[in-house]
């Protein structure tokens, strides 16, 4: 289940509502707890007050009692009968009994318990009760104190056999003193009824035996019962104490009524605890009700605030997430002049930066620096969505012939001007609606036609060589565009679906018409190598890499100074079951094309480590040459492959060649160069093949990090022949000038002595040909090394030739 | 200091007047803590002597709501009359066992005077006013004398061997507390310790 925001602690939502609702709590139950105690504290110190009153205005209804029982007893001793009858002689018959009556008859007036009368001595004379004399004490205490009044306070309660008596005695005198009146009263709970009826206080008279803990309830107010029941609540002291009285809280006190430490009589007075907090309860109630109140409102605004915190957080977060997917368009508006603000500033700050990074990257990514039309990734992004939209178009691939040779013979700034030229030709066909032109290779346009068919692209492919029929004129230079440019068609959707097999197809056709003169080709499956028929090819390659149908050739190269062998190139030839050995250039583009060509370097170079080693193991230590191509070149993780296989094999350093076409490099400059560096320190030797076909200058080697220039078969072919003297010219310039550039030179095709001589003669380091030796399945390499003889090489007059040159 | 005076001023008399049979005496009363007590009644009952009087009168009026005097000393046989000098009337009583009576609401003097036949203590009272008490001392002699600020009382006493009676209001029992007193040729002195 998922939390709303301000319910989820790990929100920051929640985690406000928390903290404030978590403060309002604290400080509502704190002042709730604070409020309850001194409710009670409070109730506990007026019902002590209350108490104390409550003591005192029962001392006062005890002594009042006390005073009214005494003026009684006086008023009976002045009686002038009585006091008649106390004259008459004792011994007289009926003298006794008279009296008793007197007493029994005032007695019964005032409710005693027992009046007695005794004379001066303390002798009974007579009596309401016959155990009188037991009260004989008690008077001895009351005649001890003689005529003094009694104590404001003294309630004058005696205790006598467990019971409570209010004890009162008078001098009874004729005038002299002749006797004593006692009058007792047993204690009732007239006394505790009154003060309930004055106060809300109940009392429980209770009595101990001598200085022992226990208390008997004498007396009490409370329901019949109850009193026991408090009095085994009476701690030892006169503290308040709580007392559970039918099933209510209750406060007493007790307070003696006897002097003394260890007095036997007390009185317990008692008030509700619940009744007196009975009126704060209400007020506790309403507060509750607040707390509660003020937790609903405060949790509400607490929401409301941290939403208020919140919500332009979370749409910064949205904002953050539109700029993490790419959306760089919307703008951040600051909607507050708080912190969020401050970050929203800079997050509209961030967005235009990365803004302005991302068109230049895009402008670097998507642009020909040169032309400034769209490149080839623009132009594959553009496709990538039309076919994604299911549109229909025609992809036109058009490609020049005379760039490389211009740019050969004339230079690199005139190159850039003969493209911008071309540009500036082609922008008239592109700059329609739903065209888009792109600069696609070193000498390749391409031109999209949204909603195109074939018959419509191959009108404007008509239209544009047309047009090419103009010459181009670049400074003082006239150029013919027309002479080997052509344009191959590939289709959407009838031609897949795929927008790279798109580019190749429509490429392939380009190809084609340029190679068959015959200007514009719609793409077909006949221009592949057929579908099927690739297929198979690439199944057999499989097949030859699997079965070990392939073979290592090595062609060895020479010294040409000393005619030592000093090095060789690993070659491959496949063994085909069926078609016997196959030539590499039967096998090789197809390979390149198809990327199968990783495999198959893959191959070569674990194989040309294993014949190093092996060679190596017969103290034949000689460096190898291996061809990397130009999918090799993208593969990023080349060097760490081959290294790692020179490492398994132990090879030495230098034991391995790389060998580069020119064209490889300049297909994907940035790339090449990346890897060939790496390759460099990685202390590879790296040497550049083919140098001469490709349209790559001189002075550009200078910037790749090669050791070695070989120069392409085709210009050491023949040459020693007369009319082949503009190629010595070339050869001879190149060797000087990668000389200059520290490069070793590498001839190729060396197929006569002469040619040896020649190119000795100009300084080539090392060279490679027939004449020297054909390749070789490289388990004989090592015998045929052995029978190597330099060969004779005849008399030719290089020196001539040099004169010739000149 | 002037009762050690007094008293020997009383010693020269005495010696002075030894042939006329009489000595003077003096009787120091204290109580039995031996304070002196004041206004304390002796009698000496003189042995051959008649104890009663025949036809002595003595008077207890009632003043201003009191008796006065407070306490009266008479021989037995006096009569005492109660003259009422007051306007409001008074009820005279006594329940002391040497003569019980009641003289109700009178003013002016009763007619009839209450004749003292029994030796001891009559308590006086009045039963309209309970604060007017009053005693009457009944000895059976005439010689008798009450003791001064000093507790001496003084009386011409014959040489010889008599009881002598003491009384003073401290003593709880209405009675005397009697002893013997040997009076010699010269002037003497005696001592009561009185018991309450």
């Amino acid at each position: 289940m998922k939390l709303p925001a301000f319910l989820n602690l790990r929100r920051l939502e929640g985690r406000i509502v928390c903290l404030f609702l978590g403060l309002l709590l604290v400080v509502q139950l704190a002042s709730f707890a604070l409020i309850r105690n001194s409710i009670e504290s409070n109730a506990n110190r007026s019902i002590a007050a209350e108490l104390k009153t409550g003591e005192r205005v029962f001392r006062r209804l005890l002594t009042q009692e006390a005073a009214k029982r005494s003026d009684a007893a006086v008023l009976l001793a002045q009686d002038y009968g009585f006091k008649q009858a106390i004259g008459l002689p004792v011994a007289e018959t009926g003298t006794v009994e008279t009296i008793q009556d007197a007493l029994a008859n005032q007695g019964e007036r005032i409710g005693a318990s027992v009046v007695a009368y005794f004379d001066t001595e303390l002798k009974l004379v007579a009596a309401t009760r016959d155990d009188a004399p037991r009260f004989l004490d008690l008077l001895k205490n009351r005649v001890a104190q003689g005529d003094k009044p009694a104590a404001a306070d003294d309630v004058q309660l005696s205790l006598l056999d467990g019971r409570a008596y209010q004890v009162v005695a008078v001098q009874v005198r004729t005038p002299a003193p002749v006797g004593w009146i006692l009058m007792g009263f047993l204690l009732d709970s007239a006394a505790l009824q009154d003060l309930r009826n004055l106060s809300e206080l109940q009392g429980v008279v209770v009595v101990r035996d001598g200085g022992s803990a226990g208390w008997t309830p004498l007396v009490s107010s409370l329901e019949v019962g109850e009193e026991r029941r408090l009095a085994e609540q009476i701690p030892a002291g006169q503290a308040l104490f709580p007392a559970d009285v039918a099933g209510e809280q209750w406060r007493g006190r007790l307070a003696p009524l006897e002097q003394g430490e260890n007095y036997r009589l007390g009185v317990v007075l008692l008030r509700s605890f619940d009744a007196a907090i009975a009126p704060y309860r209400s007020l506790q109630l309403i507060l509750l009700a607040l707390t509660v109140l003020g937790v609903v409102v405060f949790a509400a605004l607490s929401v409301l605030l941290a939403r208020r915190i919140s919500r332009p957080i979370k749409a910064l977060g949205e904002a953050a997430n539109r700029l993490g997917q790419g959306d760089y368009d919307t703008p951040i508006v600051r909607d507050s002049a708080d912190e969020v603000g401050d970050l929203a500033e800079h997050f509209e700050a961030m967005r235009q930066g990365i803004r302005k990074q991302t068109e230049k990257a895009e402008r670097l990514a998507y642009w020909d620096k040169l032309t400034g039309l769209p490149n080839r990734s623009q132009l594959q992004d553009k496709l990538e969505k039309q076919v994604a939209a299911g549109g229909s178009f025609a992809l036109l691939m058009l490609g020049l012939e005379r760039f490389k040779r211009v740019n050969e013979v004339l230079g690199h700034t005139f190159g850039d001007e003969l493209l911008e030229g071309v540009r500036d030709r082609l922008q008239k066909f592109g700059a329609t609606e739903g065209r888009l032109l792109a600069r696609v290779g070193v000498e390749e346009f391409a031109l999209l036609l949204t909603g195109a068919d074939a018959q419509a692209a191959m009108a404007l492919a008509e239209d544009i060589l047309q047009d090419f029929e103009i010459p181009l004129h670049i400074g003082s230079h006239k150029v013919d565009l027309r002479t080997g440019a052509g344009i191959g068609v590939a289709l959407h959707p009838l031609h897949g679906a795929d927008v790279l097999q798109l580019l190749s197809r429509g490429e392939l056709a380009m190809q084609t018409a340029k190679k068959r003169n015959c200007d514009s080709l719609v793409y077909s499956s006949q221009l592949d190598d057929s579908s099927q028929e690739s297929l198979s090819l690439r199944s057999e390659l499989r097949q030859a890499i699997d079965g070990n149908e392939l073979r290592l050739y090595l062609q060895p190269k020479v010294d040409l100074r000393n005619g030592r062998i000093i090095s060789a190139e690993a070659l491959v030839r496949w063994q085909h079951p069926e078609r016997g050995l196959e030539a590499p250039y039967k096998f090789i583009p197809f390979a390149e094309r198809t990327g199968f060509i990783r495999e198959l370097t893959q191959w070569v170079v674990a194989e040309a480590a294993r014949a190093w080693r092996m060679a190596a193991d017969q103290g034949v230590y000689l460096p190898l040459s291996v061809n990397l191509s130009t999918q090799d070149l993208m593969d990023k993780e080349l060097p760490e492959k081959i290294i790692a296989l020179t490492e398994k094999h132990r090879l030495d350093q230098n034991a391995l060649c790389l060998e580069i076409t020119e064209s490889a490099i300049m297909e994907d400059a940035q790339h090449a160069l990346g890897t060939l560096q790496r390759l460099k320190d990685a202390r590879f030797k790296l040497s550049i093949d083919d140098f001469g076909t490709g349209q790559s200058s001189l002075a550009y080697l200078r910037d790749l990090p090669v050791d070695e220039l070989k120069i392409d078969m085709s210009f050491v072919r023949d040459m020693e022949l007369k009319h082949k003297q503009p190629n010595r010219r070339i050869i001879r310039s190149t060797i000087e000038l990668a000389h200059n550039l520290r490069l070793r030179v590498v001839a190729e095709g060396i197929e006569n002595a002469e040619s040896w001589q020649l190119l000795a003669s100009y300084g080539c380091d090392e060279g490679q040909g027939y004449f020297i030796g054909k390749p070789m399945p490289h388990e004989q390499f090592v015998a045929w090394l052995q029978t190597w003889q330099v060969p004779e090489l005849g008399d030719y007059p290089a020196d001539t030739t040099i004169a010739e040159l000149n | 200091m002037s009762a050690m005076k007094s008293w020997w001023m009383g010693f020269s008399l005495l010696c002075s007047v030894a042939a006329a049979q009489a000595v003077p005496w003096a009787v120091q009363v204290k109580n039995a803590a031996g304070q002196p007590l004041v206004d304390a009644v002796v009698a000496v009952e003189v042995r051959g002597r008649a104890a009663k009087a025949s036809g002595a009168k003595a008077e207890m009026g009632q003043r201003e709501r009191q008796f006065t005097p407070q306490l009266l000393v008479v021989q037995t046989g006096t009569s005492v009359s109660f003259p009422n000098f007051d306007t409001v009337r008074h009820h005279v009583y006594s329940f002391s066992p040497i003569k019980v009576f009641e003289t109700k609401l009178y003013t002016g003097t009763p007619a009839e005077p209450v004749v003292f036949e029994k030796p001891g203590v009559a308590a006086l009272g009045c039963n309209i006013h309970d604060r007017m008490t009053s005693h009457i001392i009944v000895v059976d002699t005439a010689l008798f004398a009450r003791t001064d600020a000093a507790g001496i009382a003084r009386l011409d006493l014959p040489v010889g061997e008599h009881q002598l009676k003491a009384w003073h209001i401290s003593r709880k029992t209405p009675t005397l507390q009697s002893q013997a007193l040997t009076v010699t040729a010269a002037s003497g002195q005696s001592a009561v310790s009185l018991s309450e």
